[in-house]
């Protein structure tokens, strides 16, 4: 064939489905994850809290173990109740943000550093599927250290305790679930708007750590100069632990939040200001994200 | 001195080492026209003292911890590595230059832009906090403890960009991720209140802290795990972390100078 006559032809074959082609990024970003011995140890490591946990529950219901160890009453020192379940989703939410400040740098930045970007969109794959498939790699990993052990352990404590005590108990269930997701949403979208904005991994993974503390820091300041409880609207963290509040106990609550998560007495700003002040943050992530997630870069 | 002035200054990547360094002053300001404002009618709704703990707080918790620690991190760190990234640092060290040299100039550079972005956010957030008092702030400036206060915060602010300065610029040069090392030091700086007094003396923020003139209460429930320990003496605070930040800095001269760069690394 004369060279002149090879020109452009676009390929002409059968295309994999759309759900198929949405899992090649993820199953090569774990395929690198999974190489990396840190992460694989600090990954089994986060499990620690939930085995605990699983351990407290069995332990509860089961009189030879109690007799074995010697203990009257233990059922009363920890009680399986709304602080049990929040302090577990606390302790592991604050678990995801180190994976997600470990992981989530390493996800776009590197396309983008080295103007890969358009090798993806040239083939049959758009900007939100592109974004979709490197956010489900944290919302896999996240949702695997959260959510999962604490309906697994929603699950054996009905199991142990009678299933007429799920329904009672449903709330918890369902603050494990939808809290868990309101973190793990707000995470995902923060670890990939700095990891497309911050092209230096190490700095887009310290800039996930100064947004949650410097923040909280700069709130506080709020607080305390101009004597109000507002500057809590910068603390990602008081945020997500007014909405968990309201998920696991309703409007009237006993506790004061989940560790790390906590809602001072007396402090409480109303609900709707929260959810709009993570929306805000979401906004502000997704609008990053639109600005540098391009096949294109027009240089002026 | 002059091109790293130019560069640190205008750097775009220190875009949040601004809002780090101005957002407390536009916090007090704030607050200095709001009290204004509603002090024309009903009157103060505090005192000077209450102010007076209250910038002691911000200025322990905000400046020192994060602020400071967080804009010295940004600065001094990219010092070295952004000439990596950018594939420039080579340029300096083919030129005639003793690498003694371009370390110390690299680091007077950040340390200027660190001092007058935090020393001049201090000063600024000091004098307005208790401007809406008016001429009581003035003679509390003045004839009262006011001056003295603000010239030590300042004198705080400076060393702290001098040590927490020479330990970024090391770890930059050091480090191929200058974060982990890092988050190290903010989790000691941090956990300073609970060591015992031996471990507290091995941080920058314990002799920092014995220089600040108001005390901040620590509220509970934290206020029973702190181990108290007796403050350092002035001339014993200010020339040792002025020490320890000069070995650093013959530390990474020494370090810079035996310093080969590969950029496919």
């Amino acid at each position: 064939m004369a060279v002149y006559k090879k020109t452009y032809r676009p390929y002409e074959g059968a295309l994999t489905g759309p759900l198929a082609r949405l899992w090649v990024i993820p199953r090569y970003a774990f395929e690198d994850l999974h190489r990396s011995r840190f992460l694989n140890t600090f990954f089994i490591a986060s499990y620690i809290y939930p085995l605990i946990c699983a351990l407290i529950i069995y332990v509860q219901h089961n009189a030879s173990a109690l007799g074995l160890l010697g203990v009257r009453g233990a059922d009363r020192l920890i009680a399986i109740n709304v602080v049990f379940f929040m302090s577990l989703l606390g302790w592991q939410s604050m678990l995801a943000l180190f994976l997600a400040s470990f992981i989530g740098p390493g996800l776009v930045s590197p396309d983008l550093a080295n103007n890969a970007l358009s090798l993806y969109l040239a083939r049959p794959f758009s900007r939100v599927e592109y974004v979709l498939g490197k956010m489900s790699v944290l919302l896999i990993l996240m949702s695997l250290m959260t959510w999962v052990p604490g309906m697994l352990l929603f699950l054996l404590q009905g199991y142990l305790e009678g299933w007429s005590w799920m329904p009672d108990h449903a709330r918890f269930a369902a603050g494990i679930f939808f809290g868990a997701w309101v973190w793990i949403l707000i995470l995902a979208l923060l670890a990939l708007a700095l990891s497309a904005w911050v092209k230096w991994k190490p700095a887009a993974g310290g800039l996930m750590f100064g947004v949650f503390f410097v923040a909280a820091g700069f709130g506080a300041v709020v607080n305390g100069v101009e004597r109000t409880s507002w500057g809590h609207l910068f603390n990602i963290s008081y945020l997500v632990g007014s909405v968990w509040l309201r998920l696991f106990e309703g409007a009237e609550h006993s506790t004061n939040g989940a560790v790390f998560f906590r809602v001072p007495e007396g402090e409480e700003l109303p609900l709707w200001c929260c959810w709009l002040a993570l929306a805000a943050l979401c906004g502000v992530c997704l609008y990053m994200l639109a600005r540098k997630i391009r096949g294109a870069e027009v240089v002026r | 001195m002059r091109l790293e002035l130019k560069k640190t200054f205008l750097s775009k990547r220190g875009w949040w080492i601004y809002f780090l360094a101005l957002g407390p002053v536009a916090i007090t300001v704030l607050h200095w026209l709001v009290e204004a404002r509603l002090g024309r009618g009903a009157g103060n709704r505090h005192s000077i003292g209450e102010d007076s703990i209250i910038f002691a707080g911000m200025f322990l918790f905000y400046y020192l911890r994060a602020g400071i620690f967080f804009g010295a991190m940004g600065i001094f760190s990219n010092l070295f590595r952004a000439e990596m990234l950018e594939k420039t640092l080579h340029y300096y060290f083919l030129t005639p230059l003793r690498r003694e040299l371009l370390v110390a100039g690299k680091y007077l550079a950040g340390l200027i832009v660190a001092v007058v972005l935090f020393g001049s956010s201090v000063v600024l957030a000091f004098l307005t906090i208790g401007r809406h008092f008016g001429a009581s702030w003035t003679d509390y400036l003045l004839h009262g403890p006011g001056l003295h206060q603000l010239g030590a915060y300042f004198l705080v602010t400076v060393l702290a960009c001098v040590g927490y300065g020479a330990v970024f610029l090391l770890s930059g040069l050091l480090f191929k991720n200058p974060m982990i090392p890092a988050a190290v030091v903010w989790v000691w700086e941090n956990l300073n209140p609970f060591l015992p007094s031996l471990l507290k003396k091995i941080s920058v923020i314990f002799y920092l802290k014995s220089l600040c003139p108001v005390e901040v209460p620590i509220p509970p429930p934290f206020n029973v795990m702190v181990v108290d320990a007796d403050p350092t003496p002035f001339w014993v605070a200010t020339p040792g972390l002025l020490a320890i930040s000069l070995i650093l800095l013959v530390y990474a001269a020494a370090t810079a100078r035996t310093t080969e760069i590969s950029y496919s690394d």
